[in-house]
């Protein structure tokens, strides 16, 4: 056959005409169907092996809670029909709801909640602090079983309900066998959607569908208690990586929610019609700067202390987020607006004065700490804007009191392996490093891995304080939160009075979708989710 | 040149040994622990420890290695540390994406180089010469990813004719294939358009002040027949070695296209796993790399021969 000009346009369009059907399904939406921009990529499917937010999120889509906390941080019963703990407070009995079934179309079964559990707790820290009182768990029959105490803990819901990574999820007995430290190969939940793993595409798209045989509580939807009601077919979750291109697409109306415009994008997202910008997550994210316990000269609590008072959470916080809107200093070692946000001796932190009263006296606590000039390594994360930021003030407000600051470049994966290093920093190890944490997480204690001041057991700076564990202890037995807010007041005075690290404020992350076509999101600290949210046009 | 080709083929096994070698070694002496990565912000140091032993990293570098090349030698380009879905699975759903936005590109901007560069040649020291050589420097100067915001801005934003990002794969229709890619492929082959074009005028600057082409006007020859017929094929050789290059810088070079407009292409794919230090992945797809430029690089000494008969291998 000759090949000419013509033959070739006329192959062109008839591959156009095969192409058109095509076409005509790919415009046609699914009717409820949201597409969502989260602040990550999903590349963990295991949200007990990781404590990577995104994996939590999965982990909220898919599996269920036996408790949730409401919109109040309270924590309420979810899987669980009836909770009783028995008068001596050493034996907690939990029976399911009737009807729970896992996506396979199996029964869920107290032999799968205990199984959950047990893996759960190898890998978090509240989990671990429960555990330490644990002596038993034993089946009572498929739907009861119990967790047996050798002391009064006053935390075992809030541990089963928290939002910070990793959430106690339910997962089948046979995949909840699997070793803690390895990775699970099946992605069967109980909740609220189901996971469609022929779609899934590491680094590019995440696809949800409505798990058909979900049934909800019947009380409304709070945090991540109450009834989920699934009112889609399909979550899809795009990664984008580039902000200005999700802030783009939702504009144009490719996507329907955008998790994290970044603060400087804003006005442009919020003149565009049709979307709403909302700060959900009220508590937002806690700032924070660990000093090296472990080495000179933040060895010395005076130097500690000179690095708390000559570190300002206002210029951080300016450089950083930008907009005071969207940001406040804190005194508080447990989040600023949360039930324990409790201010107690937040004078030390002199935040009213003068900076240049501040920087005196800071520099009269590095004399009387023998400092002589030694290099202070501070790891500096030049890949993400904040951290960017937060390594510069942090540098430029030690040298403003004397300190000789190196600043160590590298990405945040850098940062993260070397943080791990306890040797001296002319040994690889290092002096300062940033990072911030979920205001939810922060808010507890217990939850907060990195509020334990066990030395080298405890969180990269290592800080090593008994009474602060003991304080641990105390509120941790605590009853009620009236009580627990008490040994809150002593334990935040006494982490100022010997620095376990620099607290550098709070800010919240608004997000952005499309009101004109999504409704009904919920406010939940740490997870985004998608019960409840309605596609209306 | 059967033989040639062979003997071209053979030497791509010493290029990517040399290649995985070096690129093992800065991976693995570089600092990053995929393990610290892995448990996440809250872990603890014997949860880091665990995940370490159970990827092996805590093995001696040379035993490592030797694992690596081991399954290399069988074809296995090994599994990736985060996702658990094997390397070879993860390029093949990015391979699309890339291979599309490349070929795309190359034409958009081949075409449009060739043309504009033959055009300034023929018309030297004119108007249109100093334009189409103003257009070439523009393509230089401005980054992709300004040009890439514009057209953006432009085209999806305010005139809403064309999608801001993403890919539909070409499974789904040739329109909505080629739809999602005319923004990205603009974007991107300005450079090479500056490029190429640049390289064509001067050449055929080169072989338009030959005799032959001045016999080929006395003959009566029409000036289109001697411009592509007698000059263009002349002058052609160093245009597909520019030609080459570029498909050897598109591919390295589409991570920022590919970003911009949302593209999962295998350039992300290799950026995403390089901020992870996803050891596998990094390994795999820079050997396949390394290979896809040999392979170039044959294809450009392969197209000589047919340019110019006078080159024989």
């Amino acid at each position: 056959m000759d090949t000419n000009r013509r033959t070739v346009l006329k192959a062109g369009a008839a591959a156009a005409a095969m192409g058109a059907p095509h076409v005509a399904r790919a415009q046609t939406k699914p009717a409820r169907q949201v597409r969502f921009v989260p602040h990550g990529d999903l590349r963990v499917l295991d949200p007990i092996w990781t404590t990577a937010n995104m994996s939590a999120y999965h982990g909220a889509m898919i599996y269920d809670t036996l408790f949730g906390v409401d919109v109040n941080m309270r924590p309420q019963p979810q899987m669980v029909q009836t909770h009783t703990v028995s008068d001596n407070r050493l034996t907690h009995t939990f029976v399911l709801r009737d009807g729970l079934k896992w996506h396979d179309g199996t029964p869920v079964t107290a032999r799968d909640c205990v199984a959950s559990i047990r893996r759960w707790q190898a890998k978090d820290g509240a989990g671990q602090h429960l555990f330490e009182r644990v002596t038993d768990t034993p089946v009572v029959d498929d739907r009861t079983f119990r967790i047996v105490l050798k002391e009064p803990y006053g935390l075992v819901l809030d541990a089963l309900a928290k939002t910070s990574t990793p959430l106690c999820f339910m997962m089948k007995a046979e995949i909840a066998a699997t070793d803690p430290g390895t990775q699970i190969t099946k992605h069967i939940g109980s909740g609220p959607f189901r996971f469609v793993e022929g779609e899934y595409r590491p680094g590019s798209r995440v696809v949800y569908e409505r798990n058909p045989d979900y049934v909800p509580r019947g009380e409304p939807a709070s945090g991540i208690a109450g009834g989920k009601r699934v009112l889609l077919d399909r979550v899809v979750w795009d990664i984008i990586p580039d902000a200005q291109t999700a802030a783009s697409a939702l504009m144009s109306g490719e996507i329907e929610f955008f998790e994290v415009p970044p603060i400087d994008i804003l006005p442009a997202l919020g003149a565009a019609p049709g979307v709403k910008i909302e700060v959900f997550n009220q508590l937002g994210n806690v700032g924070y700067c660990r000093l090296n316990h472990l080495h000179p000269p933040f060895n010395n609590v005076l130097a500690r202390r000179a690095a708390q008072l000559a570190i300002s959470q206002e210029d951080f916080l300016r450089a950083a987020i930008g907009n005071a809107q969207y940001y406040k200093t804190c005194g508080s070692n447990f989040t600023c607006g949360s039930p324990m946000g409790v201010e107690d001796g937040a004078e030390v932190l002199m935040m009213g004065a003068p900076m240049a009263q501040r920087q005196a006296r800071a520099r009269q606590l590095l004399k009387e700490a023998g400092y002589n000039n030694e290099p202070i390594v501070v790891l500096h994360a030049t890949d993400i804007h904040i951290m960017n930021q937060a390594a510069l003030v942090i540098a430029q407000n030690l040298r403003q009191v004397g300190m000789n600051v190196q600043l160590a470049a590298s990405d945040w994966g850098g940062v993260v392996t070397r943080r791990s290093n306890q040797n001296p920093p002319a040994q690889g190890g290092w002096n300062v490093f940033f990072t911030w944490g979920g205001g939810n997480a922060t808010s507890s204690p217990i939850n907060l891995f990195g509020h334990a001041a066990t030395g080298r057991k405890a969180w990269f700076g290592w800080p090593e304080n008994a009474r602060h564990e003991q304080l641990r202890n105390e509120w941790a037995a605590a009853a009620d939160v009236a009580a627990r807010r008490k040994v809150a007041q002593a334990m935040n005075r006494n982490m100022l009075e010997y620095v376990h690290d620099v607290k550098l404020g709070q800010w919240v992350a608004p997000v952005a979708y499309r009101s004109d076509r999504i409704r009904g999101l919920l406010p939940v600290p740490e997870v985004v989710p998608f019960w409840n949210v309605e596609r209306f046009a | 040149m059967i033989a040639y080709v062979i003997r071209r083929l053979l030497a791509t096994i010493p290029v990517m040994a040399i290649v995985g070698v070096f690129v093992f070694l800065l991976l693995h002496l570089a600092p990053g622990d995929p393990a610290a990565i892995i448990a996440g912000d809250n872990a603890t140091e014997q949860n880091i420890a665990a995940i370490r032993t159970r990827l092996g990293l805590d093995r001696p570098l040379i035993e490592q290695f030797g694992s690596w090349v081991w399954a290399i030698a069988h074809g296995d380009l090994g599994v990736s540390m985060f996702s658990n879905l094997p390397v070879t699975t993860l390029v093949l759903q990015r391979a699309q994406p890339t291979i599309s936005l490349t070929v795309t590109t190359l034409l958009v901007a081949v075409t449009i180089a060739i043309t504009i560069g033959v055009l300034a040649a023929w018309k030297a020291g004119t108007l249109v010469d100093r334009v189409v050589m103003g257009f070439a420097v523009l393509g230089f100067s401005v980054p992709v990813f300004v040009v890439g915001y514009l057209l953006v801005y432009v085209f999806a934003l305010q005139l809403r004719w064309l999608p801001v990002q993403g890919y539909v794969p070409i499974e789904q229709g040739l329109w909505p294939w080629a739809r999602n890619l005319i923004l990205p492929s603009l974007a991107l082959g300005l450079a090479y358009v500056a490029l190429i074009a640049r390289i064509t005028r001067a050449s055929m600057l080169e072989v338009l002040a030959e005799d032959y082409i001045r016999t080929a006007h006395a003959k009566g020859v029409a000036t289109v027949p001697v411009l592509l017929r007698h000059a263009l094929k002349n002058a052609a050789v160093p245009i597909v070695t520019v030609i080459g290059i570029g498909v050897a810088l598109l591919i390295s070079g589409v991570v920022i296209t590919e970003s911009v407009f949302n593209i999962p292409g295998v350039g992300r794919l290799v950026v995403d796993a390089i901020a992870r230090r996803d050891y596998p992945i990094i390994q795999g797809v820079m050997i396949l790399f390394a290979g896809v430029y040999v392979l170039v690089n044959l294809c450009v000494d392969i197209v000589y021969t047919f340019l110019d008969p006078r080159i024989r291998y």
